[in-house]
């Protein structure tokens, strides 16, 4: 196929006009309020170019390091890139510029936007900056240093922990060189002094596998030392006697603290690892478990159990309302009535941000909060309460608790553009049955008028004429056209209301019989034709149906057959317990159901004779949508003995009012008033 | 002679008003019409009806108004007339002081039972609670000695039972709704019982019906009461 010169050149002239639109950014994030100014000036050139970017922060061990605040400011740059349409991502490594470089690679990023005091936070590699690394090692990528002017006073007050190792964490390693010590007097006889320092590099290893670093170099350092010391000639002096010696002793240094730093390493990745194992389980089971649920309510109520779960907390989910007023709807609720824990919600609901206990943001309540962002704006806020907050704040579990947060945002959008389907599936199917319900009607509302006004033209004109006899035909013909006009729509009313959802359903407990009653009630003229047997098992207990809309099935389905078999036939209504549910069948004695047909005639309009104005199709229909709303099924099928049998079963509930059991209770009410006599 | 009993007609459509007109006219009651809810007040004021008949779907007012404003200072028998499928409203409204209900379409034939049952009511109201004797049928309840028969029989009755059966005889031909019986019976503090008073209903029917799935005599009005039927 040629290409069409018209379109190429539009598509051309599109990409005049933004010419870097497919240019990808990457802005490198630090514990450092600077970062916030670094993504406003990134997102600014961004949008210029209309280009896609990214946030990257590196997590290296020293991460845990940090102190709260400056990893509550890496979270915060975060949200920030998100808010502002970028694409935050934390990667976790060792060395920042290769990190950096591998995720520009990974993802044809062209220019990287580093900050100017960044530089000065971030580790030296070999006395080479991060990013002169960045620059030498970039390849085809633009590296753009932005300058931090101004922003120096408030990096003062982000400051990074020391790290602890505690006093007992070096007690330990020097006991374990001076255990190893003494071992080594025991064998000195025996080995050769190479072998010795076998025995210390072991040492060493199980020293640093256990401690951190900082007693892992001690130990390495002490061990070297005692080694020389007691073991290499010249013994007890630092005095080396020998060249030979001197290498050993050097190259031993050199190996245990190689092997210490590599130990540490080794354990950093370890901890990383379990820890993503963690999330990824948790993530991965929050995505099953929310997957498969279709109603709000019930998705938020699983989500709040399940991040319960994970972080042994009490978690709430709260959304707005039309008028943007938060409310609980799934999880615990506030532990006490503190009104600032309904103005933090608010606050992270409108500026989606972080706050709550533990984080830097509005502290003084017990609850985290965290924003739920959609692609567009803040749909809730998830708030989670702990008896330390701190620890999910600073253990790295706030990246999980952010991506929980975040599949839970998709699984609530999905379940609301599910709705909005829903809703238009809805409008369609109602268009549908509006245009199949004016064929219908037209028809079947037509044929009744015809009787009528036909019968009362009849008797206006021959008011003279006709003899009583026909006039009371007449009549009768009138009086039986309008209540059929008026079954009719009733019928049709009913329908569109059961369709429409605008009928609630009532459930209450009702007593069968009643209700099978009050169909015989109203349908008493037209089943003077038909004798009508009843029999309900003697212990059935109450039901919990809506009685008006049960009593519509047994009048359909009664009419139904009435309106299909002979006068004289008789009907008969049964019932009978099975586990956890009453069936009910009424089988009638007629010519029976079209072969094939018994599903079909469940379906909107569908009648047997196609014209035949004896309903508009709608009657079985209805006792379907009942039915199932009940909680039930409805079916028919052709007897084999002839007839039709409809069938249709109502759940038993547990928790009937007992008929025999309630009696002499209330009674009892009854039997203290009895002594003074209402009347 | 007495003068005919005045019935205010309260409904919008004009039909509907022709219709009634022709049939209660040849009935030998005296009908006055008011096409809205103000109008209809102002009659009932200045005409003072025996009996009052009110559309709900009236242009001006809502039909609960109405019932409110005329219970407010009268007590004048109130038959409401209402489409079918609004059992909640009806409730209400009986609740609010509504004597009956008919449901459109009705027949001339039941319309004219309510109203004599409504009649009745409203003129002996008094003496109709003096009556120590009562017969419906094959029942026959002795209100002096408390006891009820059933054709030849006895029946015997427990206490709820039998005030049940009483608060219905009272109200007999009219409909008393769930709350009203629950109320008169057990309590004020038992309106939401609804299981007991159907299982109370059941166990009555059982004792005085020949059918219980088909009664003649203790009537169920879906989603709003009972009705004791009256001959």
């Amino acid at each position: 196929m040629q290409p069409d010169p018209a379109l190429e050149a539009a598509t051309l002239s599109e990409e005049k006009q933004r010419p870097a639109s497919r240019e990808r950014l990457l802005v490198c994030l630090s514990p450092s309020p600077f970062s916030i100014p670094l993504i406003r000036a990134t997102k600014r050139i961004a949008d210029a170019q209309g280009s896609k970017w990214f946030a990257l922060y590196v997590e290296t061990p020293s991460h845990t390091r940090l102190s709260q605040k400056d990893q509550e400011l890496v979270s915060q740059a975060l949200y920030l890139a998100a808010k502002l349409g970028g694409h935050p991502v934390k990667v976790s490594g060792f060395r920042i510029g290769d990190e950096i470089l591998a995720f520009a690679r990974d993802n044809q990023v062209s220019k990287i936007f580093v900050g100017k005091p960044f530089e000065r936070r971030w580790r030296r590699f070999l006395g080479v900056s991060l990013v002169d690394h960045l620059i030498w090692n970039c390849g085809p990528i633009d590296i753009f240093v932005i300058s931090g002017e101004g922003e120096e006073a408030v990096l003062v007050g982000a400051k990074r922990l020391k790290p602890r190792p505690r006093l007992w964490e070096y007690l330990l390693a020097a006991t374990g060189v001076a255990l190893c010590t003494g071992l080594g007097f025991l064998l000195f006889p025996y080995l050769a002094l190479t072998n010795l320092a076998m025995i210390y590099l072991l040492t060493v290893v199980i020293i640093s596998s256990f401690l951190s670093p900082g007693p892992a170099i001690f130990s390495s350092l002490f061990s070297v030392s005692t080694f020389a010391f007691f073991f290499v000639p010249e013994y007890y002096s630092f005095v080396v006697a020998n060249t030979e010696y001197a290498i050993t002793l050097v190259v031993m240094l050199l190996v245990s603290l190689l092997v210490s730093g590599l130990t540490t390493r080794v354990r950093h990745q370890a901890r990383v690892s379990r820890q993503q194992e963690r999330q990824t389980a948790a993530l991965y089971e929050m995505s099953q478990n929310l997957t498969a649920i279709n109603s709000l309510e019930e998705l938020l109520k699983v989500a709040a159990e399940q991040i319960d779960q994970i972080f042994d907390s009490r978690v709430t989910i709260l959304m707005p309302d039309p008028e943007e007023r938060l409310h609980i709807l799934a999880g615990h609720p506030f532990s006490d009535d503190d009104v600032r824990e309904g103005m933090v919600a608010n606050w992270v609901f409108r500026h989606g941000h972080l706050a709550g206990a533990g984080t830097d943001t509005l502290t003084a309540v017990k609850g985290i909060y965290l924003p739920l962002m959609a692609s567009q704006h803040v749909i809730g806020v998830l708030r989670l309460e702990t008896t330390q907050p701190e620890r999910i704040i600073e253990a790295g579990s706030l990246r999980l608790l952010e991506a929980l947060a975040t599949q839970l945002t998709l699984a609530i959008e999905r379940e609301n553009l599910s709705r909005q389907a829903q809703v238009a599936r809805f409008q369609i199917e109602a268009e549908q049955m509006r245009n199949a319900l004016l064929s219908s009607v037209s028809h079947d509302l037509r044929t009744p008028l015809t009787v009528i006004a036909g019968s009362a033209s009849s008797l206006l004109e021959g008011e003279k004429n006709l003899d009583a006899g026909t006039k009371h035909e007449l009549t009768q013909g009138i009086y039986e056209e309008a209540k059929r006009l008026d079954r009719l729509v009733h019928n049709l009313l009913e329908m569109s209301r059961l369709q429409s959802g605008e009928v609630k359903i009532n459930m209450e407990w009702y007593v069968l019989e009643e209700v099978i009653g009050c169909a015989l009630a109203q349908l008493d003229s037209q089943l003077q034709d038909h004798p009508v047997s009843i029999s309900l098992p003697a212990d059935l207990p109450l039901l919990q149906i809506d009685a008006l809309l049960l009593e519509r099935v047994m009048i359909n389905l009664l009419e139904n057959a009435m309106k299909y078999t002979p006068p004289g036939t008789p009907v008969e209504i049964s019932g009978r317990l099975n586990d956890n549910e009453l069936l009910m069948t009424i089988t009638d004695q007629g010519p029976g159901l079209p072969v094939g047909q018994e599903e079909r005639i469940f379906e909107k309009f569908y009648q047997v004779t196609p014209g035949s104005a004896r309903g508009a199709g709608l009657g079985l229909t209805i006792c379907r949508s009942i039915i199932e709303a009940h909680g039930g099924h409805i079916w028919a099928a052709n007897r084999p003995e002839g007839g039709a049998r409809f069938s249709f079963t109502i759940p038993l509930v547990e928790g009937a009012p007992i008929i025999d059991k309630a009696i002499p209770e209330l009674e009892q009410d009854l039997a203290d008033e009895s002594d003074h006599p209402a009347h | 002679m007495p003068m005919n009993p005045i019935i205010l007609l309260i409904e919008d459509d004009a039909q509907i008003r022709r219709f009634l007109r022709a049939s209660l006219v040849t009935q030998g009651y005296e009908l006055i019409e008011a096409g809205t809810g103000r109008d209809g007040l102002a009659l009932a004021a200045s005409r003072v009806p025996e009996i009052v008949l009110l559309d709900l779907g009236l242009p001006d007012m809502e039909g609960l108004d109405v019932i409110k404003q005329l219970r407010a200072w009268s007590s004048v028998p109130i038959i409401v007339l209402s489409a079918r499928g609004q059992e909640r409203d009806k409730v209400v409204n009986l609740d609010a002081g509504a004597d009956d209900y008919l449901t459109k379409p009705f027949g001339i034939g039941e319309l004219l039972a309510r109203i004599r049952v409504a009649l009745r009511k409203s003129l002996s109201a008094e003496e109709n609670q003096q009556t120590p004797f009562y017969a419906l049928g094959k029942i026959k309840v002795d209100f002096d000695r408390r006891i009820v028969v059933r054709g030849q029989d006895e029946v015997h009755l427990t206490p709820i039972e039998y005030k049940l059966l009483s608060v219905l005889l009272k109200n007999r031909g009219k409909v008393v709704t769930h709350r009203q019986l629950l109320k008169e019976v057990w309590g004020p503090s038992y309106v939401e019982q609804n299981a007991y008073l159907r299982i109370f209903i059941l166990n009555l029917r059982r004792k005085l019906e020949d059918d219980p799935t088909r009664p003649q005599y203790l009537l169920t009005e879906p989603g709003i009461g009972y009705r004791l039927r009256d001959d």
